[in-house]
Order: structure tokens, then sequence, then C-alpha cells
């Protein structure tokens, strides 16, 4: 029984930090239309950005508050930049494009902060482990899936009970008509883009007393990230939702009862949504 | 529509016949580099096949290649089987690969169309790399070069190597060039264009997409068993999501539609690439800033300019499109 609550714990955990990410990914994909190829490393700068920040600051909630900030602030130079003159060409001019940023994220980010790989302290207000269940589980862990739930409460309020909640839901299910009713489509764009670098940023400086931070690791999420997004239905928040779960889940499990088939099942899962279900699972539009 | 144009004819014989003339006057790192050139070569003009001329943007094409080095180095290493009967069975297993992803992706487009051959990419990448069996993430090593002593050839000699992998590279061209003049391939980039108009016309659009698919699946796959038996050594980095991504690269840079300009852009791709190493370590930062310039200013690739340059003097009111935007708009009309 331990081993199915921890396990179950240890899906949760890995579904809120999909979670995070692929949020971002799936409303600027289903608002613009624009493939981001580069979301993984805006979560690495992320990691990175909380490192220095804690190093700077001395305590974890240092970088906590100042990956998002910065990442978004690198999501407000990238569109201006580039993302904004690149919305209206094809996905393959975007894949290429953010494929092109990919690599100059991982150089830069290798010149900055070297190649080998850093870590932080999880906050003392969060460490050790807490009795949950009848396990003693991590607290930090524990932290992460709460917050994940927190957001996800947050932009579910956010998307369905406010003013501009409304208007992304408009801009997402038919963007020009949304124009014609005096939306400034343009700006929503932008806000929602720096909303999701600043996800990408916050799920960054979460994973990183978890996980190495390395100059890769944005492109090792990147994929399951995208797989989230595509299963879910592109630009749905309850797809996000749900797709993350899926696929925290079977990684999860499928290490622990089927290493060799774990991996391999959730992109036969994958394929077999694209198949049978090419809008993902719960699509924004009807 | 594809032309043998004499700019193609020349660009390519020149291409081949110089990277052949260097290999013997090249040390043994250069006659390297130009194996590694030729490989890429044949897994440009692959890519170009189904990207450039059947708007299909693939990101499997680093698994098939993949699996054209697996299938070789399986057969050879842990089988003892020829490498004459392995070099047709590892390009026989990409195409029936091809083939599969072909099918099962003919009715997506645009994004999804990327991200499900991401996916089946990916599919195989994770199973290579778990499957103890297959060596995992380790690699499978012992691979063998094919025996040619009959034609008097010594491929354990890296010049004749080099010599016989760009013949290899020269025939795919040759196949891909017929493939597209045929009836086949003009129905092909028919479908690219207009879709909808073709299958009005009756034709079955989704079996021409997978056959297309195979026969890029058999190039790809071939470039895998050279780059296998170069090295004798094979590993699952050799077909990961970045491999296809390098080889979509390339297909960009040197021009994507026009056959000879991938070609161009591997064999520029894998030079630049030793230039740049020597100079910096961060070589993909620079690949990563000519890529975003490439596609935001012309869309047309090394290649695409200079072919782009002497068709515009020569109709100077001919509108010129770059196959990108053209590939794009396409993409756009069915998404």
């Amino acid at each position: 029984m331990t081993f199915w609550i921890v396990q179950a714990l240890n899906g949760l955990q890995l579904s809120m930090l999909l979670f995070l990410l692929s949020i971002g990914l799936t409303v600027i994909f289903g608002l613009m239309h624009f493939v981001n190829l580069a979301h993984g490393a805006l979560y690495t700068l992320g990691a990175y950005a909380a490192v220095s920040a804690v190093a700077a600051t001395g305590t974890y909630w240092g970088g906590f508050v100042f990956a998002p900030l910065a990442v978004a602030m690198a999501g407000v130079v990238l569109y201006t930049g580039l993302i904004r003159r690149m919305r209206k060409a094809g996905p393959m001019s975007q894949v290429l494009v953010t494929f092109g940023l990919i690599f100059v994220f991982l150089d830069l980010m290798r010149i900055t902060w070297g190649d080998l790989a850093l870590s932080i302290a999880e906050p003392t207000l969060f460490t050790g482990r807490s009795e949950l269940l009848g396990v003693a589980y991590p607290t930090y862990r524990l932290f992460i899936i709460g917050l994940g739930l927190a957001v996800m409460l947050g932009l579910w309020v956010l998307l369905s009970r406010t003013q501009i909640g409304a208007m992304i839901r408009a801009g997402v299910d038919n963007d020009q008509m949304a124009a014609c009713l005096g939306i400034n489509v343009e700006r929503l764009f932008f806000i929602v883009f720096c909303i999701g670098c600043a996800l990408a940023g916050l799920a960054g400086a979460v994973a990183a007393p978890v996980l190495s931070v390395t100059p890769d690791m944005g492109t090792q999420i990147l994929i399951p990230t995208l797989i989230v997004v595509v299963i879910g239905g592109l630009g749905s928040l309850k797809g996000a939702i749900a797709g993350s779960l899926m696929v925290g889940f079977i990684q999860t499990f499928g290490a622990v009862l089927a290493p060799q088939l774990a991996s391999v099942s959730i992109y036969a899962l994958l394929a077999a949504v694209l198949i049978f279900r090419p809008a993902g699972l719960f699509p924004a539009k009807a | 529509m594809f032309q043998q144009t004499r700019t193609k004819t020349i660009t390519i014989v020149l291409l081949l016949a110089g990277m052949a003339l260097y290999t013997g006057f090249a040390g043994f790192y250069g006659r390297e580099l130009i194996i590694e050139a030729a490989y890429l070569v044949i897994l440009a003009i692959s890519l170009d096949l189904v990207a450039g001329y059947g708007g299909m943007i693939s990101l499997c094409h680093g698994a098939i290649f993949g699996i054209g080095a697996y299938v070789f180095a399986v057969l050879t290493s842990m089988y003892d089987i020829s490498p004459l009967i392995a070099l047709p069975a590892a390009i026989v297993a990409g195409a029936i690969f091809g083939l599969f992803v072909g099918a099962v992706t003919s009715k997506t487009s645009g994004i999804f169309f990327i991200m499900t051959t991401l996916a089946f990419g990916q599919m195989v990448y994770v199973y290579v790399f778990e499957n103890r069996a297959l060596g995992g993430d380790d690699g499978l090593s012992g691979v063998e070069r094919i025996d040619l002593s009959w034609l008097g050839l010594d491929m354990g000699n890296s010049m004749q190597f080099a010599w016989f992998s760009i013949v290899l590279a020269g025939l795919a061209y040759v196949v891909a060039a017929a493939v597209l003049r045929s009836g086949f391939g003009r129905t092909l980039v028919g479908i690219r264009s207009n879709e909808g108009r073709m299958r009005a016309l009756g034709l079955p659009v989704r079996r021409y997409k997978a056959v297309a698919f195979a026969i890029s699946g058999a190039l790809a796959a071939l470039a895998g068993t050279i780059a296998a038996q170069q090295t004798m050594f094979v590993s699952p980095q050799m077909m990961g999501w970045m491999m296809s991504g390098e080889a979509l690269v390339i297909v960009i840079l040197g021009g994507l539609g026009t056959l000879v300009g991938p070609a161009v852009g591997a064999v520029l791709f894998v030079f630049l690439q030793h230039e740049v190493s020597e100079l910096t370590r961060y070589w993909h930062m620079i690949v990563g800033i000519v890529l975003i310039l490439v596609v935001v200013l012309g869309n047309r690739g090394a290649y695409g300019q200079i072919e782009h340059m002497i068709m515009h003097r020569r109709r100077p009111v001919a509108p010129a499109k770059s196959s990108l935007e053209a590939a794009s708009e396409q993409e756009e009309s069915h998404a």
C-alpha cells in the first residue's frame, strides 16, 4: 500500500511540473497558433535564474520570485524581437525559428553558467519529510503538488471567472471574431505569452532543488511537455490538466512496473490520440 | 514542379567531384569528414523529397536514419550476416517504417503532421535507448563494413570507403531526381500544391504520400548504414529528435525543395561545423543564429538563393516565391 501511495505522489508531483510547463505552451499554441519549441529553454532559463538569485539573496524564495520575472522579461524581448513577426508564418517556419532559439539558448546558458550541473537547496520551510496517508514523503515534493494545484485553481478562476479570461477564451475560439468585437487580440497575445513564460520560469525554479540544473534540462522535458499539450488538446486548461496527469502517472508507474514499456507507451498513447482524435482529448474549440 | 535544370546538374556533379577530389588529398580526418558529409547528403536528399516536394515536414528522419544503422549493425554484429545482405535489409526496413509512418500520418497536416512524426520517431528512439538487447544507451559495436573485395575495393581503407560513400550519395540523388521526374513525383508535387484538387481528380492522395514517405525512408536508412559502417558503431544518439532537427536544419540552410540545395547544405554543414568548432566551443549558437536569419530573411537557403538569382535574371517578371513560403501557405490552407 505504501508503495502505491508513494508512487501516486511521485506521479502527481511530476504531473504538476508538467502542468506548469504545458499550460503556458498550450495557451500560446491555442491562442496564437504558435509553436514554441523554445519553451523548454525558457524553463531552463528559469532554473538558472533561480540558482543565481538564490546565490545573491541567500534564500530559496529569492529565486522563487525572481525566476518567473526574469523569464517573463526574456519573453518580452523574444516577443517583440522575433515571435511577433513569426506569427503569420507557417508552422514550419515557427518550428525552425524556435528550434534555432533552442540552440542559441543552449549555448548562452553554457557561456553564462557553465556545463556543470548546478543545484539549489530546498527552502528551510519545506525540508525533511512529512506524514501523509501513513507514508513519510519529502515535504518539498508535497509543496510542488500543492503549488501545482494552486496554479491550476488560479488559472481556472482567471479563465472562467474574469473578463480577461473570457477574452482569452474568445481569442482561442475565434481570434478574428474577437478582434471584431473590439478586443485587442495582439495585446492579449502578448500578455498570454508573458504569463506562459513566467509559468515556465516558475517551473524551472520549482524543479531546481529536485532535479540538477543543466543546460539541456529543457530539451529533455520539452518532448513530454509537447505530448501533454497534444494529448490534452491545444489551448485548453482541462486538456493540459488531463494530459499532464496521464503523462505523469504513466511515466512514474511505468518506470517501476514495466520499465521496458514505460516510455514507449507514452509515445504510443500520443500516436493513438493523434490518429483517432487529432484535436486532442479536450479541444478548446468545440 | 521538379526540373533537373543545368544549374542543378552542374552543382551536384561539381559537389560530388569536389568531395572525391578532396578525399584524394585530405588526411585521415578529412576523409572522415567527407564520409560524414556523404551520408548527410543522402539524409538531406531523402528529407527534401518529402518535406520540399511532398510538403511533409518530417521530424522522424533521424529515427529512420537510426533504424537503417541499427538493422545493419544488429545483422552484421549479432547474427554474423554478410553486410551485402544486411545493407538491402536495412534499406527495406527503413522503407517499411516509412510506409507505416506515411500511411498513418497521411490524413494529418501542418503542425499535427510534424507532431505525429515526432512521436513515432521518439518512440523508436526510446525503444532502442531502453532495450538492453540492442545495447541500450551504450550502443552496439563490432559493426562490419561491406566487403567489396570482389570488385577489387578495400573498404577498410578510409579513402576507398569515402569514395564508396560519395558514389552512394550520387546514386541517392539520381534515384530521388528520377522519382521526382516521373509521373509519381509530379503527382506528389501536385498534392503539395493543392491536395483537395488532386483528390478531386480521383487520385489516391494518401497512398501517394505513404509511398513517397517509404521511398524517402529507404534513402534515409541507406544513409544510416553508411554512418554505422564509418565508425563501426551505432548508438541511440544518432536517432533522437535532435538528429531529425539537424537534418531539417541542413535542408533549410541548403534550400528546401531544390534537391541539390540540401546536398550542398550537408557538405557546408559538416565543414562549417569543423571550422567553427576549432574557433569556438559554441558551434550550436552560430547554427541557431544562422537558421533564424535564413528563415526570417529569405527562406531560400544557400542554393535556393543562388538559383533564385539565376532564374530571376533570366525571367525578371517571374513571380518569385520561395518554396518555404509556398509550403507554409499550403499548410495554412489545410489547417
